[in-house]
């Protein structure tokens, strides 16, 4: 029992070190919130489209916010352990390695899905749409869970390379695509008004892809983080 | 925390250590044997290979080959030997929007250390730094940090100390601050591996001295030996 507790104890602390960063710079989520709420004003005013084209591409839009906003977030987060050499403070520790990935995934998750909750009313109000719904939410939710969990992993990649900052995106936007898809389906699903258990394939997807880039990040991490 | 490896040696064996980095050596057939109690100088020009060596002893880096065993146990099959192992690199790995105490007391949960918060403070007291524990660490001198680092490092207070140039960037106040610490770190039970690219200050208090020159410690003595390696000595002199 007591691994199981010191493992806990460790992705917690891992968390809020993070949390507690982000409270003292204010550096990730204001930019991550600004960046998003920057993408609904100007595909708002840029397309001005109808109010049926507007209830089609609601979801799009809404996965295209968090989508960049989350890779800023998670590009801000490692981008903390570079800065002068915290992660291998980390790595110098006697702790699991997995564990430094599921806390550092648990904050891009936290923040992530809070830019999420704010953008929700500000997307209802934009696009005359209710999208304050207990369904996409727990679609939302699904979704950022399997697209922070993949890019933490691929940020332990990008930050060992010369082209850190560009490369995060472009490893992640192509392998978070089938996410991004089911995401995207399962929301306009939600949004026209079908239940869940409907999209129930679009959702398995989602959990599989939780289920597997965070076996992924226990298996590999360490390896990933070793030079 | 009483556990296995508080009463470990702190003899540190090196056998056959081989490092490449696209397949160019870095270290090549590193063999070193360092005792309980030592205070071992490690010297050799800039890319000779020194933060490499202590990164692979610190278990931050893996190595190509070769083995590393503390106090009998090897470090490849250990994780838990991090546990008194200390390491004071280049940079000082702290949190820079956090104050000196917070990082700290991060350290000191995931070294799990049981009281943290009287670690915390015994080890900010050790080093001067009571007054500044609540400043954010960006508003610290490069000697504050550096101080900073070193209380982080001696958190857990590990019998195993490596600095990598630890004397960089100090000016004089602190880098005399810096001797006066590593005296007193110098105590039976602990060993200490110090890379320095100018060592001249610390051949007063170090007890022996290796030079790594193209990838292999080309010579380990006693400093009290010095004047029967002309050729470390002359190059300890170019260097000076």
């Amino acid at each position: 029992m007591k691994p199981i507790r010191c493992y806990l104890g460790v992705i917690w602390q891992i968390l809020r070190k993070d949390i507690q960063v982000e409270w003292r710079g204010r550096q990730g989520l204001p930019v991550m919130l600004v960046f998003a709420l920057m993408i609904v004003f100007l595909f708002n005013f840029a397309l001005q489209l109808s109010p049926d084209l507007q209830a089609s591409l609601t979801a799009g839009l809404l996965w295209v916010s968090l989508a960049f906003a989350s890779t800023l977030g998670i590009n801000r987060s490692i981008s903390l352990e570079r800065e002068t050499n915290a992660l291998d403070g980390l790595l110098l520790a006697p702790v699991d390695r997995s564990a430094i990935f599921f806390g550092k995934t648990l904050g891009n998750f936290c923040f992530t899905s809070l830019v999420g909750l704010v953008l929700l009313p500000i997307f209802s109000l934009f696009y005359q749409q209710n999208l304050l719904r207990l369904a996409l939410i727990l679609v939302m939710l699904l979704g950022l869970g399997a697209y922070t969990s993949l890019g933490t992993l691929l940020s332990a990649l990008s930050i060992q390379t010369r082209t850190r900052d560009v490369l995060l995106p472009v490893l992640l936007y192509p392998l978070a695509l089938p996410i991004l898809i089911a995401a995207v389906e399962a929301s306009r699903g939600v949004l026209s008004g079908r239940a869940l258990g409907e999209m129930s394939s679009w959702m398995y997807l989602l959990l599989a892809g939780v289920i597997l880039f965070n076996a992924a990040g226990l298996i590999f991490y360490e390896t990933i983080l070793e030079e | 925390m009483a556990t296995e490896t508080e009463s470990l040696s702190t003899r540190i064996e090196i056998r056959g250590l081989v490092k490449r980095y696209h397949h160019q050596p870095v270290l090549n057939q590193i063999t070193l044997t360092l005792n309980d109690g030592d205070f071992c100088i490690l010297v050799g020009d800039n890319g000779a290979g020194k933060t490499t060596l202590l990164r692979i002893l610190a278990g931050l880096v893996q190595p190509t080959q070769g083995e590393i065993a503390v106090g009998g146990s090897s470090l490849a099959v250990n994780p838990n030997l991090r546990r008194i192992i200390g390491y004071v690199g280049h940079q000082p790995m702290l949190y820079q929007d956090l104050t000196a105490q917070e990082n700290l007391r991060h350290y000191a949960r995931l070294y799990q250390i049981q009281d943290t918060e009287s670690a915390v403070t015994h080890s900010m007291a050790g080093l001067g730094l009571t007054l500044q524990q609540d400043q954010p660490v960006r508003t610290f001198s490069r000697g504050m940090q550096q101080r900073l680092s070193l209380a982080r490092a001696l958190l857990h207070n590990p019998s195993i100390l490596l600095f990598d140039e630890p004397y960089t960037g100090l000016d004089q106040d602190a880098a005399i601050f810096l001797d006066h610490t590593l005296r007193g770190l110098h105590t039976p039970g602990r060993t200490i591996l110090l890379a320095a690219h100018r060592p001249q200050r610390l051949l007063t208090m170090a007890s022996h001295i290796a030079w790594l020159r193209n990838g292999c410690i080309s010579q380990h003595i006693l400093v009290k030996n010095l004047h029967e390696a002309p050729q470390l000595s002359r190059y300890l002199q170019e260097e000076a």
